[in-house]
């Protein structure tokens, strides 16, 4: 049923979309190879020092960071998670005939599906997750 | 209807190479182009003349700019993580092209016709967060670090609104029923095929900005954020962090950054022409003519924000995000549902 020139299923589509992957690491691979072979090579103590507005390096950047960062992005799996599974939801629920029960009981499903991660945001919020200070 | 490039050259070799060599050549020459564009657009606000001394109007500056920078120094600061600070310009700047490979550019020049399209390019998205933190990390500076930190922190909570703005079309092309009609080819229609979401909306003649008003602004700001462009530019605060993840990374590997930054921009720019604003659709015009002017349109109006509103602070981007971008597109889209189901 479907016409030929809308086969998207076509792994060929795929094979392109990794074969740009390739060309571009090879461009950005020439790029840096051909800024070698052009650009100066001059090492030194001062010169290979880490860049920290001038001064000496005070130690390294291997330190603690904001804990808040890790509540971030743990809140951001949940919604990830639940996007996820959204989008297959999104393909088929339209399809459904309107009005009909079926389509009532997805639309109720989903619903519940949302509440149970806005409850969790609402807990994030409540924890303060999202106020910075 | 939607052809790839298979189609028209008949050899799959030569189309293929005809295909990566064009995205590759767009997305060059739009970083040319919008360097140069961005100043002198920010010349124009601030009553300047920008550039002007190499070719006419400066239109050359950033080709003399480029041959510049390739003949730069690629210095390696001390106490790297290697293996993480070398690949991680490549780990930013692959996935952006690859990206870019996937928007159909007009009825008939589609590299890839990929039936789960939007969501691939969403992923491809993601990789940059990736990329990001390996810069951020593997580069053992202070200024990196905290850069990279606060644009992870920044990107993930901005791909939330931006994912969730695009579900209400999903919708909406699917709603058009498991068949559709368009210039008498029957096609088992897709809601996440890119080339099928233009084509219903060329189609019917109704943008999906006009039933979608909502999503299209939470979509823009959303955009604006993974670019980290201003006024959301906090990872690069050149004032307080210097140049963010970035900031040991110097000559052409420096010039990837750059490149992934000003290719996003455009990549953005065209989901959201195709999601919103008709993709090819355009009276008169070829296809390909109308699909450029929207996204540069769209571009310019990124330019215009950034030179026009302040920064925002840290905490009030995060507050905006998760206290009013992803509650109203939570809303946004269980209202389109809803009507979905009623109407």
């Amino acid at each position: 049923m479907s016409a030929p020139t809308l086969a998207s299923t076509d792994l060929t589509n795929y094979l392109a979309v990794g074969l740009v992957i390739v060309m571009a690491t090879g461009f950005a691979v020439a790029n840096l190879v051909l800024t070698r072979l052009i650009g100066p090579r001059r090492t030194g103590d001062v010169k290979s020092m880490t860049y920290e507005s001038g001064m000496n390096p005070v130690g390294t950047a291997r330190k603690r960071f904001n804990v808040r960062f890790y509540e971030i992005a743990m809140v951001f799996l949940l919604f990830d998670v639940e996007i996820i599974f959204l989008y297959p939801w999104a393909m088929t629920f339209p399809n459904l005939s309107v009005g009909s029960e079926q389509a009532t009981v997805w639309l109720g499903r989903i619903f519940f599906f949302l509440f149970t991660t806005i409850v969790a945001y609402l807990y994030g919020f409540r924890k303060g997750v999202f106020t910075f200070n | 209807m939607p052809r790839t490039f298979l189609d028209i050259f008949g050899n799959p070799l030569l189309a293929l190479g005809a295909g990566i060599g064009g995205v590759m050549t767009v997305l060059s020459l739009n970083t040319l182009f919008c360097i140069w564009f961005e100043r002198k657009v920010s010349a124009w606000i601030q009553r300047r003349m920008g550039p002007m001394e190499v070719g006419f109007h400066g239109t050359l500056q950033t080709v003399a700019d480029m041959i510049k920078l390739l003949g730069k120094q690629l210095i390696t600061p001390r106490g790297v993580d290697k293996p993480l600070y070398h690949l991680a310009p490549l780990m930013v700047f692959a996935p952006v092209v690859a990206a870019a490979s996937l928007l159909p550019f007009s009825k008939t020049v589609v590299l890839t016709n990929i039936n789960i399209g939007l969501v691939l390019i969403f992923m491809f998205g993601g990789f940059a967060v990736i990329g990001i933190f390996m810069a951020g990390w593997g580069s053992n500076n202070k200024y990196a670090l905290l850069g990279a930190m606060r644009s992870i922190a920044q990107n993930i909570s901005y791909e939330i609104p931006l994912i969730l703005s695009a579900l209400p079309i999903v919708l909406l092309i699917s709603a058009k029923g498991p068949m559709y009609e368009i210039e008498g080819e029957m096609i088992a229609i897709n809601g996440m095929n890119l080339a099928h979401i233009t084509a219903v909306q060329a189609d019917t003649g109704v943008w999906f900005v006009l039933l979608q008003p909502v999503a299209m602004l939470i979509f823009f700001i959303a955009i604006l954020a993974e670019t980290n462009r201003a006024p959301f530019d906090i990872p690069e605060a050149e004032s307080e962090l210097v140049a963010g993840f970035h900031t040991e990374y110097s000559g052409m590997r420096f010039g990837l950054f750059f490149f992934a930054e000003y290719s996003n921009m455009l990549i953005g720019s065209m989901l959201a022409t195709v999601l919103f604003f008709g993709g090819w659709d355009g009276p008169i015009l070829p296809g390909p003519v109308w699909f450029f002017l929207k996204a540069y349109l769209l571009i310019f109006a990124m330019m215009w924000i950034r030179w026009t509103f302040p920064r925002l602070r840290f905490d009030q981007l995060m507050t905006f995000c998760w206290g009013a971008l992803i509650p109203l597109s939570i809303v946004n889209l269980l209202v389109t549902a809803f009507l979905i189901k009623v109407l």
